[in-house]
Protein backbone atom coordinates (compact mmCIF):
# COMPACT_ATOMS: atom_id res chain seq x y z
CA UNK A 1 0.00 0.00 0.00
CA UNK A 2 2.84 2.32 0.90
CA UNK A 3 4.52 1.68 -2.44
CA UNK A 4 1.32 2.42 -4.32
CA UNK A 5 1.25 5.86 -2.74
CA UNK A 6 4.98 6.46 -3.22
CA UNK A 7 5.04 5.43 -6.89
CA UNK A 8 1.87 7.38 -7.66
CA UNK A 9 3.28 10.50 -5.96
CA UNK A 10 6.58 10.08 -7.82
CA UNK A 11 4.71 9.79 -11.13
CA UNK A 12 2.64 12.86 -10.33
CA UNK A 13 5.81 14.81 -9.52
CA UNK A 14 7.41 13.73 -12.80
CA UNK A 15 10.19 11.83 -11.01
CA UNK A 16 9.49 8.54 -12.80
CA UNK A 17 7.98 7.49 -16.16
CA UNK A 18 4.61 5.76 -16.58
CA UNK A 19 5.02 2.45 -14.79
CA UNK A 20 3.60 -1.08 -14.71
CA UNK A 21 4.07 -2.99 -11.47
CA UNK A 22 3.20 -6.51 -10.34
CA UNK A 23 2.65 -7.50 -6.75
CA UNK A 24 2.08 -10.60 -4.65
CA UNK A 25 1.51 -10.91 -0.93
CA UNK A 26 3.25 -13.13 1.57
CA UNK A 27 2.13 -13.53 4.30
CA UNK A 28 -1.40 -13.58 3.00
CA UNK A 29 -3.67 -10.68 3.82
CA UNK A 30 -7.06 -9.07 3.55
CA UNK A 31 -7.24 -5.62 2.00
CA UNK A 32 -10.23 -3.36 2.35
CA UNK A 33 -11.02 -0.51 -0.05
CA UNK A 34 -9.98 3.02 0.88
CA UNK A 35 -13.38 4.02 2.21
CA UNK A 36 -14.26 0.68 3.82
CA UNK A 37 -14.24 -0.03 7.54
CA UNK A 38 -12.33 -3.13 8.62
CA UNK A 39 -14.94 -4.14 11.21
CA UNK A 40 -17.64 -4.19 8.53
CA UNK A 41 -15.70 -6.07 5.88
CA UNK A 42 -13.35 -8.50 7.60
CA UNK A 43 -13.80 -11.56 9.83
CA UNK A 44 -11.08 -10.37 12.17
CA UNK A 45 -11.12 -13.35 14.50
CA UNK A 46 -10.68 -15.75 11.58
CA UNK A 47 -7.79 -13.61 10.31
CA UNK A 48 -6.10 -13.65 13.72
CA UNK A 49 -6.44 -17.43 14.00
CA UNK A 50 -5.02 -17.95 10.50
CA UNK A 51 -2.29 -15.28 10.72
CA UNK A 52 -3.82 -13.26 7.92
CA UNK A 53 -2.75 -9.61 7.93
CA UNK A 54 -5.19 -6.76 7.38
CA UNK A 55 -4.56 -3.48 5.61
CA UNK A 56 -6.32 -0.76 3.64
CA UNK A 57 -5.72 0.12 0.01
CA UNK A 58 -5.41 3.62 -1.37
CA UNK A 59 -7.80 2.59 -4.17
CA UNK A 60 -11.56 2.13 -4.12
CA UNK A 61 -13.67 -0.99 -4.26
CA UNK A 62 -14.37 -3.88 -1.93
CA UNK A 63 -12.67 -6.28 0.43
CA UNK A 64 -10.13 -8.73 -1.06
CA UNK A 65 -8.24 -11.76 0.11
CA UNK A 66 -4.68 -12.02 -1.21
CA UNK A 67 -2.23 -14.88 -1.02
CA UNK A 68 0.53 -16.01 -3.37
CA UNK A 69 -2.18 -17.25 -5.73
CA UNK A 70 -3.14 -13.74 -6.77
CA UNK A 71 -1.04 -11.61 -9.04
CA UNK A 72 -1.66 -7.91 -8.65
CA UNK A 73 -1.15 -5.73 -11.71
CA UNK A 74 -0.88 -1.97 -11.61
CA UNK A 75 -0.60 0.79 -14.17
CA UNK A 76 0.65 4.22 -13.08
CA UNK A 77 0.37 6.97 -15.69
CA UNK A 78 -0.35 10.63 -16.24
CA UNK A 79 -4.01 11.40 -16.86
CA UNK A 80 -3.16 13.24 -20.08
CA UNK A 81 -1.15 10.37 -21.54
CA UNK A 82 -2.13 10.22 -25.25
CA UNK A 83 -4.62 7.44 -25.94
CA UNK A 84 -5.90 7.13 -22.36
CA UNK A 85 -9.57 8.20 -22.20
CA UNK A 86 -10.50 10.91 -19.71
CA UNK A 87 -13.87 9.34 -18.93
CA UNK A 88 -13.47 6.77 -16.20
CA UNK A 89 -15.75 4.16 -17.77
CA UNK A 90 -13.81 4.24 -21.03
CA UNK A 91 -10.52 4.23 -19.18
CA UNK A 92 -11.61 1.17 -17.16
CA UNK A 93 -12.45 -0.62 -20.39
CA UNK A 94 -9.11 0.16 -22.00
CA UNK A 95 -7.08 -0.88 -18.96
CA UNK A 96 -9.02 -4.11 -18.58
CA UNK A 97 -8.78 -4.88 -22.27
CA UNK A 98 -5.00 -4.61 -22.05
CA UNK A 99 -5.08 -7.37 -19.42
CA UNK A 100 -7.61 -9.34 -21.49
CA UNK A 101 -5.08 -9.22 -24.36
CA UNK A 102 -2.42 -10.55 -22.01
CA UNK A 103 -4.66 -13.39 -20.90
CA UNK A 104 -5.32 -14.27 -24.55
CA UNK A 105 -1.60 -14.86 -24.97
CA UNK A 106 -1.89 -17.46 -22.21
CA UNK A 107 -4.75 -19.15 -24.08
CA UNK A 108 -7.53 -17.68 -21.94
CA UNK A 109 -10.58 -16.11 -23.57
CA UNK A 110 -11.57 -13.41 -21.12
CA UNK A 111 -13.58 -10.22 -21.50
CA UNK A 112 -14.22 -6.94 -19.76
CA UNK A 113 -17.45 -6.87 -17.74
CA UNK A 114 -18.63 -3.37 -16.81
CA UNK A 115 -18.06 -1.64 -14.57
CA UNK A 116 -14.70 -3.00 -13.40
CA UNK A 117 -14.29 -6.74 -13.81
CA UNK A 118 -12.57 -9.17 -16.15
CA UNK A 119 -14.39 -12.46 -16.48
CA UNK A 120 -14.18 -15.85 -18.16
CA UNK A 121 -17.56 -17.30 -19.13
CA UNK A 122 -19.29 -15.07 -16.59
CA UNK A 123 -16.91 -15.97 -13.76
CA UNK A 124 -14.71 -13.21 -12.35
CA UNK A 125 -10.97 -13.69 -12.79
CA UNK A 126 -9.82 -10.12 -12.09
CA UNK A 127 -11.38 -7.24 -10.15
CA UNK A 128 -10.01 -3.73 -10.55
CA UNK A 129 -10.04 -0.24 -9.04
CA UNK A 130 -8.11 2.99 -9.05
CA UNK A 131 -7.19 6.32 -7.57
CA UNK A 132 -5.34 9.51 -8.40
CA UNK A 133 -2.89 12.00 -7.01
CA UNK A 134 -2.52 15.32 -8.82
CA UNK A 135 -2.28 14.67 -12.53
CA UNK A 136 -1.40 10.97 -12.20
CA UNK A 137 -3.56 7.89 -11.71
CA UNK A 138 -3.14 4.33 -10.51
CA UNK A 139 -5.30 1.59 -11.96
CA UNK A 140 -4.86 -1.81 -10.38
CA UNK A 141 -6.35 -5.28 -10.47
CA UNK A 142 -5.99 -8.75 -9.04
CA UNK A 143 -5.55 -11.72 -11.32
CA UNK A 144 -6.61 -14.99 -9.74
CA UNK A 145 -3.92 -17.46 -10.75
CA UNK A 146 -4.54 -20.15 -8.13
CA UNK A 147 -7.11 -19.58 -5.47
CA UNK A 148 -7.93 -20.77 -1.97
CA UNK A 149 -11.67 -20.09 -2.05
CA UNK A 150 -12.37 -21.53 1.40
CA UNK A 151 -9.94 -19.17 3.10
CA UNK A 152 -11.41 -16.27 1.16
CA UNK A 153 -14.88 -17.23 2.35
CA UNK A 154 -13.57 -17.48 5.91
CA UNK A 155 -11.88 -14.11 6.15
CA UNK A 156 -14.21 -11.80 4.22
CA UNK A 157 -17.68 -10.68 5.18
CA UNK A 158 -19.66 -11.79 2.14
CA UNK A 159 -23.38 -12.17 1.39
CA UNK A 160 -23.31 -15.93 1.99
CA UNK A 161 -23.03 -16.43 5.73
CA UNK A 162 -25.65 -18.78 7.15
CA UNK A 163 -26.29 -20.32 3.73
CA UNK A 164 -26.48 -24.02 2.99
CA UNK A 165 -23.46 -25.85 1.56
CA UNK A 166 -25.13 -26.13 -1.83
CA UNK A 167 -25.49 -22.34 -2.03
CA UNK A 168 -21.93 -21.81 -0.83
CA UNK A 169 -20.75 -24.10 -3.63
CA UNK A 170 -22.80 -22.05 -6.04
CA UNK A 171 -21.13 -18.89 -4.71
CA UNK A 172 -17.71 -20.42 -5.37
CA UNK A 173 -18.68 -20.65 -9.03
CA UNK A 174 -18.74 -16.84 -9.20
CA UNK A 175 -14.95 -16.73 -9.43
CA UNK A 176 -12.41 -18.69 -11.47
CA UNK A 177 -8.61 -18.84 -11.53
CA UNK A 178 -6.06 -19.40 -14.29
CA UNK A 179 -5.21 -22.84 -12.98
CA UNK A 180 -8.82 -23.97 -13.34
CA UNK A 181 -9.23 -22.46 -16.81
CA UNK A 182 -5.96 -23.85 -18.20
CA UNK A 183 -5.84 -27.12 -16.25
CA UNK A 184 -2.41 -26.20 -14.91
CA UNK A 185 -0.71 -23.07 -13.64
CA UNK A 186 1.85 -21.50 -15.98
CA UNK A 187 5.08 -20.21 -14.38
CA UNK A 188 4.48 -16.80 -12.80
CA UNK A 189 7.18 -15.23 -15.00
CA UNK A 190 5.26 -16.36 -18.11
CA UNK A 191 2.04 -14.85 -16.74
CA UNK A 192 3.77 -11.54 -16.03
CA UNK A 193 5.40 -11.51 -19.48
CA UNK A 194 2.05 -12.21 -21.20
CA UNK A 195 0.28 -9.46 -19.28
CA UNK A 196 3.11 -7.03 -20.08
CA UNK A 197 2.80 -7.89 -23.78
CA UNK A 198 -0.97 -7.37 -23.68
CA UNK A 199 -0.60 -4.04 -21.90
CA UNK A 200 2.06 -2.90 -24.39
CA UNK A 201 -0.05 -4.00 -27.35
CA UNK A 202 -3.32 -2.37 -26.31
CA UNK A 203 -1.84 0.83 -24.86
CA UNK A 204 0.69 1.16 -27.70
CA UNK A 205 3.68 1.44 -25.40
CA UNK A 206 6.98 -0.36 -24.90
CA UNK A 207 7.95 -1.43 -21.41
CA UNK A 208 11.47 -1.55 -19.99
CA UNK A 209 12.35 -3.40 -16.77
CA UNK A 210 13.09 -1.09 -13.88
CA UNK A 211 13.57 -0.95 -10.12
CA UNK A 212 12.57 1.55 -7.46
CA UNK A 213 14.56 4.76 -7.74
CA UNK A 214 16.64 5.85 -4.76
CA UNK A 215 14.16 8.58 -3.89
CA UNK A 216 11.23 6.12 -4.08
CA UNK A 217 13.08 3.67 -1.82
CA UNK A 218 13.78 6.43 0.72
CA UNK A 219 10.20 7.67 0.64
CA UNK A 220 8.94 4.09 1.00
CA UNK A 221 11.08 3.48 4.09
CA UNK A 222 9.75 6.68 5.62
CA UNK A 223 6.10 5.96 4.78
CA UNK A 224 6.01 2.31 5.84
CA UNK A 225 5.32 2.81 9.59
CA UNK A 226 2.31 5.01 8.82
CA UNK A 227 0.85 2.38 6.50
CA UNK A 228 1.34 -0.29 9.17
CA UNK A 229 -0.41 1.78 11.83
CA UNK A 230 -3.95 1.31 13.12
CA UNK A 231 -4.53 4.95 12.29
CA UNK A 232 -4.19 4.08 8.59
CA UNK A 233 -5.76 0.63 8.62
CA UNK A 234 -8.79 1.70 10.64
CA UNK A 235 -8.67 5.35 9.71
CA UNK A 236 -11.82 5.53 7.67
CA UNK A 237 -14.72 7.44 9.19
CA UNK A 238 -17.48 5.32 7.72
CA UNK A 239 -20.32 4.83 10.16
CA UNK A 240 -20.69 1.35 11.64
CA UNK A 241 -23.76 -0.69 10.78
CA UNK A 242 -25.17 -3.73 12.44
CA UNK A 243 -26.37 -6.83 10.70
CA UNK A 244 -26.07 -5.59 7.15
CA UNK A 245 -26.67 -9.07 5.69
CA UNK A 246 -30.23 -9.72 4.55
CA UNK A 247 -31.66 -12.80 2.90
CA UNK A 248 -35.07 -13.60 1.42
CA UNK A 249 -36.82 -16.23 -0.67
CA UNK A 250 -39.59 -15.87 -3.22
CA UNK A 251 -41.50 -18.79 -4.70
CA UNK A 252 -42.45 -18.59 -8.38
CA UNK A 253 -43.98 -21.08 -10.88
CA UNK A 254 -40.48 -21.58 -12.34
CA UNK A 255 -38.79 -22.27 -9.01
CA UNK A 256 -37.59 -20.70 -5.81
CA UNK A 257 -35.46 -17.52 -5.93
CA UNK A 258 -33.06 -17.07 -3.01
CA UNK A 259 -31.48 -13.66 -2.54
CA UNK A 260 -28.75 -12.71 -0.10
CA UNK A 261 -27.67 -9.07 0.03
CA UNK A 262 -25.12 -6.99 1.89
CA UNK A 263 -26.69 -3.61 2.38
CA UNK A 264 -25.44 -0.19 3.37
CA UNK A 265 -28.60 1.30 4.90
CA UNK A 266 -27.07 4.73 5.49
CA UNK A 267 -26.21 5.14 1.86
CA UNK A 268 -29.20 3.12 0.62
CA UNK A 269 -26.88 0.84 -1.33
CA UNK A 270 -26.64 -2.82 -2.25
CA UNK A 271 -23.00 -3.54 -1.47
CA UNK A 272 -23.11 -7.03 -2.99
CA UNK A 273 -25.68 -9.58 -4.06
CA UNK A 274 -25.87 -13.35 -4.29
CA UNK A 275 -28.79 -14.91 -6.13
CA UNK A 276 -29.50 -18.61 -6.42
CA UNK A 277 -32.41 -20.99 -6.76
CA UNK A 278 -33.74 -23.95 -8.68
CA UNK A 279 -34.88 -22.07 -11.80
CA UNK A 280 -33.24 -22.31 -15.23
CA UNK A 281 -31.83 -19.11 -16.71
CA UNK A 282 -30.93 -18.56 -20.36
CA UNK A 283 -28.25 -17.53 -20.99
CA UNK A 284 -26.92 -19.49 -18.03
CA UNK A 285 -24.52 -16.74 -16.96
CA UNK A 286 -27.23 -14.10 -16.74
CA UNK A 287 -27.66 -14.45 -12.96
CA UNK A 288 -23.93 -13.79 -12.47
CA UNK A 289 -24.26 -10.73 -14.68
CA UNK A 290 -27.32 -9.57 -12.74
CA UNK A 291 -25.34 -9.82 -9.49
CA UNK A 292 -22.56 -7.74 -11.07
CA UNK A 293 -25.15 -5.21 -12.28
CA UNK A 294 -26.64 -4.85 -8.78
CA UNK A 295 -23.32 -4.40 -6.96
CA UNK A 296 -22.92 -0.91 -5.44
CA UNK A 297 -26.24 0.31 -6.80
CA UNK A 298 -29.13 2.04 -5.07
CA UNK A 299 -31.33 -0.10 -2.81
CA UNK A 300 -34.34 2.19 -3.24
CA UNK A 301 -37.21 0.01 -4.51
CA UNK A 302 -37.90 2.13 -7.60
CA UNK A 303 -34.22 2.12 -8.56
CA UNK A 304 -33.96 -1.65 -8.01
CA UNK A 305 -37.05 -2.23 -10.14
CA UNK A 306 -35.69 -0.07 -12.97
CA UNK A 307 -32.29 -1.71 -12.72
CA UNK A 308 -33.72 -5.25 -12.89
CA UNK A 309 -36.09 -4.42 -15.75
CA UNK A 310 -33.32 -2.74 -17.73
CA UNK A 311 -31.04 -5.72 -17.14
CA UNK A 312 -33.64 -8.18 -18.43
CA UNK A 313 -34.26 -5.97 -21.44
CA UNK A 314 -30.57 -5.40 -22.25
CA UNK A 315 -29.54 -9.03 -21.84
CA UNK A 316 -32.68 -10.64 -23.31
CA UNK A 317 -32.84 -12.99 -20.33
CA UNK A 318 -35.34 -15.86 -20.41
CA UNK A 319 -36.24 -17.83 -17.29
CA UNK A 320 -39.25 -20.14 -17.75
CA UNK A 321 -41.86 -19.47 -15.07
CA UNK A 322 -39.91 -16.57 -13.53
CA UNK A 323 -40.45 -12.94 -14.49
CA UNK A 324 -38.22 -9.93 -14.00
CA UNK A 325 -40.69 -8.68 -11.42
CA UNK A 326 -40.21 -11.92 -9.45
CA UNK A 327 -36.52 -11.06 -9.14
CA UNK A 328 -37.42 -7.55 -8.09
CA UNK A 329 -39.82 -8.95 -5.49
CA UNK A 330 -37.17 -11.27 -4.02
CA UNK A 331 -34.70 -8.37 -3.86
CA UNK A 332 -37.36 -6.11 -2.35
CA UNK A 333 -38.08 -8.65 0.41
CA UNK A 334 -34.39 -8.83 1.31
CA UNK A 335 -34.05 -5.04 1.28
CA UNK A 336 -37.13 -4.66 3.51
CA UNK A 337 -35.52 -6.96 6.08
CA UNK A 338 -32.58 -4.55 6.24
CA UNK A 339 -34.73 -1.55 7.12
CA UNK B 1 -28.76 28.38 -17.96
CA UNK B 2 -28.57 24.91 -19.49
CA UNK B 3 -25.66 23.62 -21.54
CA UNK B 4 -25.44 20.07 -22.94
CA UNK B 5 -28.34 19.08 -20.67
CA UNK B 6 -26.46 20.39 -17.62
CA UNK B 7 -27.89 23.05 -15.34
CA UNK B 8 -25.48 25.92 -14.65
CA UNK B 9 -27.10 28.40 -12.22
CA UNK B 10 -26.16 31.95 -13.10
CA UNK B 11 -25.69 33.24 -9.54
CA UNK B 12 -22.77 30.90 -8.77
CA UNK B 13 -19.03 30.78 -9.50
CA UNK B 14 -17.25 27.67 -10.83
CA UNK B 15 -13.85 26.06 -11.20
CA UNK B 16 -12.35 23.41 -13.48
CA UNK B 17 -12.57 20.73 -10.78
CA UNK B 18 -16.35 21.11 -11.13
CA UNK B 19 -17.03 22.97 -7.90
CA UNK B 20 -19.80 25.51 -7.64
CA UNK B 21 -19.32 28.37 -5.21
CA UNK B 22 -22.04 30.53 -3.72
CA UNK B 23 -20.75 33.68 -2.11
CA UNK B 24 -22.40 35.06 1.03
CA UNK B 25 -20.21 37.87 2.36
CA UNK B 26 -16.99 36.29 3.62
CA UNK B 27 -18.59 32.85 3.54
CA UNK B 28 -18.55 30.55 0.51
CA UNK B 29 -20.87 27.56 0.23
CA UNK B 30 -19.37 24.99 -2.12
CA UNK B 31 -20.41 21.73 -3.77
CA UNK B 32 -20.01 19.65 -6.89
CA UNK B 33 -21.71 20.83 -10.08
CA UNK B 34 -24.31 18.82 -11.95
CA UNK B 35 -21.78 18.34 -14.75
CA UNK B 36 -19.22 17.10 -12.21
CA UNK B 37 -21.56 14.64 -10.51
CA UNK B 38 -22.71 13.24 -13.85
CA UNK B 39 -19.10 12.66 -14.92
CA UNK B 40 -18.30 11.12 -11.54
CA UNK B 41 -21.29 8.77 -11.61
CA UNK B 42 -23.04 7.24 -8.62
CA UNK B 43 -21.13 8.47 -5.57
CA UNK B 44 -20.60 5.69 -3.02
CA UNK B 45 -18.47 7.41 -0.42
CA UNK B 46 -17.51 10.92 0.56
CA UNK B 47 -15.02 11.75 3.27
CA UNK B 48 -15.04 15.42 4.26
CA UNK B 49 -12.51 17.31 6.37
CA UNK B 50 -13.62 18.69 9.71
CA UNK B 51 -14.66 22.26 10.59
CA UNK B 52 -11.73 24.40 11.68
CA UNK B 53 -9.46 22.98 9.00
CA UNK B 54 -7.43 25.63 7.15
CA UNK B 55 -7.25 25.05 3.45
CA UNK B 56 -5.33 26.63 0.59
CA UNK B 57 -6.74 26.82 -2.91
CA UNK B 58 -5.58 23.66 -4.75
CA UNK B 59 -5.14 21.53 -1.60
CA UNK B 60 -6.98 18.29 -0.83
CA UNK B 61 -10.36 18.88 0.77
CA UNK B 62 -11.52 15.29 1.21
CA UNK B 63 -12.05 12.21 -0.92
CA UNK B 64 -14.79 10.79 -3.08
CA UNK B 65 -15.42 7.27 -4.41
CA UNK B 66 -17.50 6.09 -7.32
CA UNK B 67 -17.18 2.93 -9.39
CA UNK B 68 -14.16 1.75 -7.35
CA UNK B 69 -12.31 4.99 -8.14
CA UNK B 70 -11.05 7.13 -5.27
CA UNK B 71 -10.61 10.75 -6.25
CA UNK B 72 -9.51 13.81 -4.31
CA UNK B 73 -11.65 16.86 -3.68
CA UNK B 74 -9.44 19.86 -4.42
CA UNK B 75 -10.31 23.17 -2.79
CA UNK B 76 -11.34 25.97 -5.17
CA UNK B 77 -10.56 28.68 -2.59
CA UNK B 78 -8.45 29.55 0.47
CA UNK B 79 -9.94 29.79 3.95
CA UNK B 80 -11.12 27.89 7.01
CA UNK B 81 -13.85 25.25 7.01
CA UNK B 82 -16.78 26.71 8.90
CA UNK B 83 -19.14 23.78 8.40
CA UNK B 84 -18.93 20.33 6.76
CA UNK B 85 -22.16 18.80 5.51
CA UNK B 86 -22.11 15.50 7.36
CA UNK B 87 -25.57 14.68 6.03
CA UNK B 88 -24.11 14.42 2.56
CA UNK B 89 -21.21 12.37 3.92
CA UNK B 90 -23.78 9.90 5.31
CA UNK B 91 -25.84 10.00 2.12
CA UNK B 92 -23.49 10.90 -0.73
CA UNK B 93 -26.24 10.16 -3.22
CA UNK B 94 -27.58 13.62 -2.35
CA UNK B 95 -24.81 15.01 -4.55
CA UNK B 96 -26.19 13.01 -7.48
CA UNK B 97 -29.80 13.89 -6.68
CA UNK B 98 -29.54 17.55 -5.68
CA UNK B 99 -26.10 18.91 -6.57
CA UNK B 100 -26.93 22.58 -5.99
CA UNK B 101 -29.17 22.02 -2.96
CA UNK B 102 -28.88 19.31 -0.32
CA UNK B 103 -25.66 18.12 -2.01
CA UNK B 104 -23.59 21.08 -0.78
CA UNK B 105 -20.38 20.00 0.95
CA UNK B 106 -18.74 22.87 2.82
CA UNK B 107 -19.19 26.35 4.17
CA UNK B 108 -15.81 28.04 3.92
CA UNK B 109 -14.79 31.27 5.69
CA UNK B 110 -12.68 32.93 3.02
CA UNK B 111 -9.33 34.59 3.72
CA UNK B 112 -10.04 36.94 0.82
CA UNK B 113 -13.55 37.07 -0.71
CA UNK B 114 -11.95 38.75 -3.74
CA UNK B 115 -10.39 35.37 -4.60
CA UNK B 116 -13.67 34.35 -6.27
CA UNK B 117 -12.78 36.70 -9.12
CA UNK B 118 -10.29 34.03 -10.20
CA UNK B 119 -13.14 31.54 -10.64
CA UNK B 120 -15.36 31.19 -13.71
CA UNK B 121 -18.74 32.83 -14.13
CA UNK B 122 -21.72 30.70 -15.19
CA UNK B 123 -21.19 31.81 -18.79
CA UNK B 124 -17.49 30.92 -18.70
CA UNK B 125 -18.19 27.55 -17.07
CA UNK B 126 -20.87 26.74 -19.66
CA UNK B 127 -18.36 27.53 -22.42
CA UNK B 128 -15.79 25.35 -20.68
CA UNK B 129 -18.27 22.43 -20.50
CA UNK B 130 -18.98 22.83 -24.22
CA UNK B 131 -15.24 22.84 -24.92
CA UNK B 132 -14.80 19.63 -22.90
CA UNK B 133 -17.62 17.96 -24.82
CA UNK B 134 -15.98 19.01 -28.11
CA UNK B 135 -12.59 17.60 -27.02
CA UNK B 136 -14.22 14.30 -26.04
CA UNK B 137 -15.94 14.07 -29.43
CA UNK B 138 -12.67 14.74 -31.24
CA UNK B 139 -10.94 12.01 -29.20
CA UNK B 140 -13.69 9.60 -30.23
Amino acid sequence: MALDKIILSARSSGLIPNTVRYLQFSPHCVLVGYHQAVELEVEEEYCREHHIEINRRITGGGNLYWDEGQLGWEIFALKDTPGIPKHLEEMYRLMCESVVAGLKRLGVTARFRPANDIEVDGRKISGTGGTEIGNAFLYQGTLLTDFDVDTMLGCLKLPIKKLEDKQVNSFKQRVVCLKEVLGCLPPMEDIKASLAQGISEVLGISLEPGMLSESEQTAYNQALPAFQSDEWIRGTRILPQENDLCAAEHKTPGGLIRVSLRLDPNRQRIKSAFISGDFFAYPERSILDLEARLKNTSSRPTDVLNNVRKFFSDYKVRIPGVSEDDFYHALYLAIEKGR
Amino acid sequence: MDINNQTVPEDLYYDKNDWWVKLDGELAIIGMTEYGQKNTGDILYLELVEPGYSIQCGEKLGSIESGKWVGNLISPLTGVIEESNYEVEKKPRQVNLDAYGKGWMYKLLLNDPGEVRLLMTAQEYAEWIAEQAKCELEMG
